[in-house]
């Protein structure tokens, strides 16, 4: 290739590394501004509380009626009860793969849990619904709900985990991996004390795409336990509402303009949710690095 | 009388199939600074593993033979499967070639074995602490910023910290690969003062690839050739 060939190569690799970007962020300022400009009016303690005086709602001395309050109740509980389901399995699940699989066992279980990470959301809320029917022959009274939607969650992000983890752990310099081990650490005090801390960022990725995929799935908990109007569920047993279900139910049934764009507040809410949950997430993980971890 | 501290006897060793170590058989005196020279590539820096055992984390690798410490003056098989491997390393520390400080403090980089190793007690750390940063040259840099990153310091001062984090559980056996490569020629000049200063307590092995380091502070030279050791001058 000529050196001119090359310098225009050179440039037109730049401008679209640039363009790139550029369509990413205005796509990501046309979503905000759109859902903005069309819920923002609906914003407000009404469309969270309805009539009921927000004290007493969240006190749940009250029940709420035509408010979103029981919706991000619901989704708070399944965010939190999922990710708390799915952290433990699949970090430790994510340490055996970089630790302690052999090449090829770490290779079956890679594509078992790339296979996993491909199937449709749809796919894993008919299993989990398939679980609470045969509960359900078992227990009677058993139907699907908050559980059975968590669990199947868990399911859902747990190849997210597994696979940050592994790969930020086995990301780690063969210099700093024997370091601990040279001053006579054992494999275990090598992996709480030097890996996973330095692993904790990458580890911290998976969790923040798992609370999302948590918050945001509609498909899964459709099948699983979510209704339209059921209040802040009372325990894990019992069926409940859901921001993500309420933004669907709203834009395929809205009556009329103003059901509508309670469906755009209703999105903002739940983007406010993810983003108070992510802040929780980067708080924890600090603390984790270096409170408890380095704590000597 | 018998002076040795280690002792190989016939120590082969492969990886991946390929023959690094060949039959090495060789004793090293107590408190003796030995260097290890030899072309790269061909297993100076596995062989100082073998006598710690911190290849066997290396998927591949294989080894025969026997390697023996002479431990309160009992000749013990590191391979046994008797052998505490954490207690070996202890007695056994290392230092690498680029120096690797946790991403802690200088404090709690020094503190980290001595909690490996189940010491508790405060006033116990902070004095051991203060003696190995101590002997390490590094005491009087370092001791009004104990509480700061240890990547903070420079090349040299991290190599010697790594010293001292090693020397802080008072080892018999140190060995280091190639401990001066990555530093300019001041900071490994104070990493030789230390080596020297370091064989009043106890054994030293140490990979270099610069002849004139290793006349000036070597007592002894070992080239390893074609697998095998072979006793070199040291030409002063």
């Amino acid at each position: 290739m000529s050196e001119k060939a090359l310098k225009w190569t050179d440039r037109a690799v730049v401008v679209f590394a640039w363009s790139s970007a550029i369509i990413l962020i205005c796509a990501l300022f046309l979503l905000i501004g759109s859902l903005l400009k069309n819920g923002w009016q609906t914003l407000g303690l009404d469309l969270i509380f309805g009539n009921a005086p927000p004290l007493d709602a969240i006190l749940l001395k009250r029940r709420v009626f035509g408010g979103l309050f029981p919706a991000i109740a619901g989704t708070l509980l399944l965010v939190v009860l999922s990710v708390s389901l799915a952290v433990p399995i699949g970090v430790c699940a994510g340490v055996y793969m970089s630790e302690y699989a052999s090449a090829g066992l770490r290779r079956i279980l890679g594509l078992c849990f790339d296979i996993l990470a491909g199937v449709p959301s749809i796919v894993v809320g008919l299993f989990g619904f398939s679980g609470a029917i045969i509960l359900h022959r078992i227990f009677d009274g058993f139907r699907p709900c908050l559980a059975v939607s968590a669990a199947s969650l868990a399911i859902l992000v747990l190849p997210y985990l597994v696979r940050t983890t592994q790969t930020s752990m086995q990301g780690i310099s063969p210099g700093l991996r024997i370091t601990a081990l040279a001053l006579g650490a054992s494999k275990m005090q090598n992996i709480v004390y030097v890996l996973l801390p330095r692993s904790m960022s990458g580890i911290l990725s998976g969790i923040v795409l798992a609370i999302g995929r948590c918050a945001e799935d509609t498909a899964v908990i459709m099948l699983t336990g979510v209704v339209a109007t059921a209040g802040v569920p009372g325990s894990l047993f019992g069926q409940y509402e859901a921001l993500p279900f309420y933004i669907y139910y709203i834009s395929s049934q809205y009556t009329d303009q103003a059901e509508l764009m309670t469906g755009y507040g209703a999105s903002i809410i739940l983007l406010c949710v993810c983003l108070a949950l992510f802040l929780i997430a980067l708080g924890v993980r600090k603390g984790l690095s270096h409170q408890v971890f380095y704590r000597i | 009388m018998d002076n040795s501290i280690i002792k190989i006897t016939d120590l082969h060793f492969s990886y991946n199939g390929l023959k690094v170590l060949k039959g090495v058989t060789h004793s090293f005196e107590k408190n003796t600074l030995t260097a290890i020279t030899g072309p790269s590539g061909k297993g100076k820096s596995t062989f100082l593993t073998t006598l710690n055992r911190l290849w066997e984390d290396v998927p591949g690798a294989a080894l025969q033979g026997c390697v023996e410490l002479k431990i309160a003056e009992k000749w013990r098989d590191v391979y046994a499967s008797s052998m505490d491997i954490a207690a070996l390393r202890r007695m056994v520390g290392m230092v690498f070639q680029i120096p690797n400080p946790l991403p802690m403090s200088i404090f709690r980089n020094m503190a980290f074995p001595l909690k490996l190793a189940g010491v508790k007690e405060k006033d116990q750390v902070q004095a051991k602490v203060q003696e190995a940063l101590e002997r390490a040259f590094l005491w009087d840099e370092v001791k009004d910023r104990l509480h700061s990153s240890a990547l903070e310091l420079s090349g040299g001062q991290q190599q010697r910290l790594c010293i001292a984090r090693a020397l802080i559980l008072e080892p018999m056996v140190l060995l280091f690969d190639e401990p001066t490569s990555s530093l300019d020629y001041q900071a490994a000049g104070m990493i030789e003062d230390l080596l020297v200063s370091l064989k009043e307590s106890c054994t030293v092995l140490m990979v270099s690839h610069y002849l004139d380091q290793v006349s000036r502070i070597a007592d002894s030279r070992l080239e390893l050739a074609d697998g095998k050791l072979l006793l070199s001058n040291i030409s002063r």
